[in-house]
Formats: C-alpha cells, sequence, structure tokens
C-alpha cells in the first residue's frame, strides 16, 4: 500500500517536472534566423531589424556570385557563389549599410538591437 | 563619338533584325535560345580581352565582372535549354551579334592604354543598351515556354546593372581625358 502511495507520488512528480519543462523550453529555444533572399540584383528584404545572436542567412538565387560586405567590413562574406548560401551571427548592436563589392547598385542595411 | 555612334547603329542594325521579328511572328524558343547565348558569349570574350589588356584597373574588373555574369547567365541558359530538349537555332540575329562580337573584337585588339579602353566602355554601354531594348521588344515577349520565358525575365536587372555600371565607368574615363 505504502508502495502503491509513493509510486503515485513519484507520478506527480514526474508529471509536475513535465509541466515546468515545457514551460520552461520555449526559453531555451535557439535563437531566430532571418532569410535574405539574393535575387534580380537585390537583397530581399533590404532592411532588416535582428537582435544580438540571431542568424542571418543570405541565400543567393541569382546565376553568379554577389557578396555581403558591410561599411568599414564590419562582416564581409566573400563571394557567394550562384545557388549558395552565407551565414552570419549578429554581433555588436549598431546600424550596418553593406552592399556587394560586384554590383555597386545592390544595397542593404541591417539593424542589430 | 564617330566610333560610339558607329557602335551603335551596328548594334542597332542587328537587334533591328528581333524588331522587325516583333511584327511577324517573331523568333521562335530555339532561335531565342541561340540569340541569348550568343549575346552572352560575346561580351564574354570581349571581357577576357578587357581583363589583359585594359589600361584602367576598373575597366580590367569590369571585364572580368562580365565575364563572370554573362558566364553564369549561360550556364543557366545551356541547362535549362538541355533540360527543355531544345536545340538552339542560329538565325539572322545570332548570326549578325556573332560578326559584330569578331568584329568589336578585331578592333579592341588594333588599340591600347585609354583609347583600348573608351572603346571597349563605349562598346558596352551600347551593347547593353542594345540587349535590353531586344529583350523588352522582342524577346520576352516572343518567348513560348514559361521556363525560358522566366529565365529572359531573371536575367534583365542585371543587364541593367551593368548598363549603369558601364555609364558610370564612361563618365570616369571621359573625366580623365
Amino acid at each position: 500500500m505504502t508502495a502503491l502511495r509513493l509510486s503515485r507520488l513519484w507520478l506527480w512528480v514526474l508529471l509536475a517536472c513535465s509541466v515546468v519543462w515545457a514551460a520552461e523550453s520555449p526559453r531555451q529555444a535557439p535563437p531566430a534566423v532571418h532569410t535574405v533572399i539574393i535575387e534580380n540584383m537585390q537583397y530581399s528584404p533590404a532592411q532588416l531589424r535582428v537582435h544580438r545572436g540571431e542568424r542571418i542567412v543570405w541565400v543567393n538565387k541569382d546565376l553568379f556570385p554577389h557578396t555581403i560586405t558591410a561599411a568599414a567590413h564590419a562582416f564581409d562574406s566573400g563571394s557567394i557563389a550562384a545557388n549558395s548560401s552565407w551565414t552570419y551571427v549578429a554581433g555588436k548592436a549598431g546600424e550596418y549599410a553593406y552592399g556587394c563589392t560586384f554590383h555597386p547598385s545592390m544595397k542593404g542595411t541591417i539593424e542589430v538591437q | 563619338m564617330k566610333a560610339t555612334v558607329k557602335v551603335c547603329a551596328l548594334l542597332a542594325s542587328i537587334f533591328g533584325a528581333t524588331g522587325a521579328w516583333a511584327e511577324s511572328a517573331g523568333p521562335t524558343d530555339p532561335q531565342i535560345a541561340a540569340i541569348v547565348v550568343t549575346a552572352n558569349q560575346v561580351d564574354i570574350d570581349a571581357g577576357k580581352l578587357a581583363q589583359s589588356k585594359g589600361h584602367a584597373q576598373q575597366v580590367k574588373e569590369f571585364g572580368k565582372q562580365m565575364v563572370t555574369d554573362h558566364g553564369g547567365v549561360n550556364k543557366a541558359a545551356t541547362e535549362l535549354v538541355t533540360k527543355l530538349h531544345v536545340t538552339p537555332e542560329p538565325n539572322s540575329t545570332s548570326d549578325s551579334l556573332k560578326k559584330g562580337g569578331d568584329e568589336n573584337l578585331a578592333k579592341l585588339k588594333g588599340l591600347s592604354g585609354a583609347a583600348f579602353d573608351k572603346a571597349y566602355i563605349d562598346h558596352e554601354v551600347a551593347y547593353h543598351e542594345a540587349v535590353l531594348s531586344a529583350l523588352d521588344k522582342t524577346l520576352i515577349p516572343s518567348a513560348q515556354n514559361a521556363e525560358l520565358k522566366a529565365l529572359l525575365v531573371k536575367v534583365r536587372p542585371a543587364f541593367e546593372a551593368h548598363l549603369q555600371m558601364a555609364k558610370q565607368l564612361q563618365a570616369e574615363l571621359s573625366k580623365g581625358t
């Protein structure tokens, strides 16, 4: 009888733990990932606001290489081949204007909060 | 200036053929494929020459960019026609483009220094203007296959960006002389 009560107690403890874990788990979710599509000689979206630690993935859907090069080289992808991507983890807060060194008409901005 | 007018007249006559098509049935998809591949190849060949013979660093870099970008377009065009089982069909426009490209190369090979840079960039401005006009008036409206049409629409912004880059260089070169 005591053993049965104890096992029931354990079940309740386990249930309570799983509820707490479920409530906690969203806080442990990985940082958000933002995607910027490079196509038709444009970055889309051209303006993006992110939080520190979040990832930004640029996907090159054009037929030739592009770069993601920030002013003063705060970040620089180098050449991103057609159908390839480049990921950057937002670091210091601030506003970063960037462009493609191959095609000067292409411009974008990342605001890191 | 005289040379620029000549280049424009030559390109207008080449792409004029596509304009005449617009009034009749227009080029077929296999003919469009041949025009696209030839137009890109002509600019790749000129770009390669500019990389080796260009005088100003920006001209060399522009030539390199043309080789890369038009090479990418031709790779995609070749993959698409292979997938669609379309065999590019040479026609009067693609033949004229090839002839015009060869004449341009022959002329450029006889030039050097600033004269080469000017002739190359002047031709690039006229060439990209002519291709954009042909894309808008003939090639895109005439393309029957949806994927071929989509490819033509997709490459248009690159030609537009190249035109702006060439015009910018043209202005810089004219300041330097």
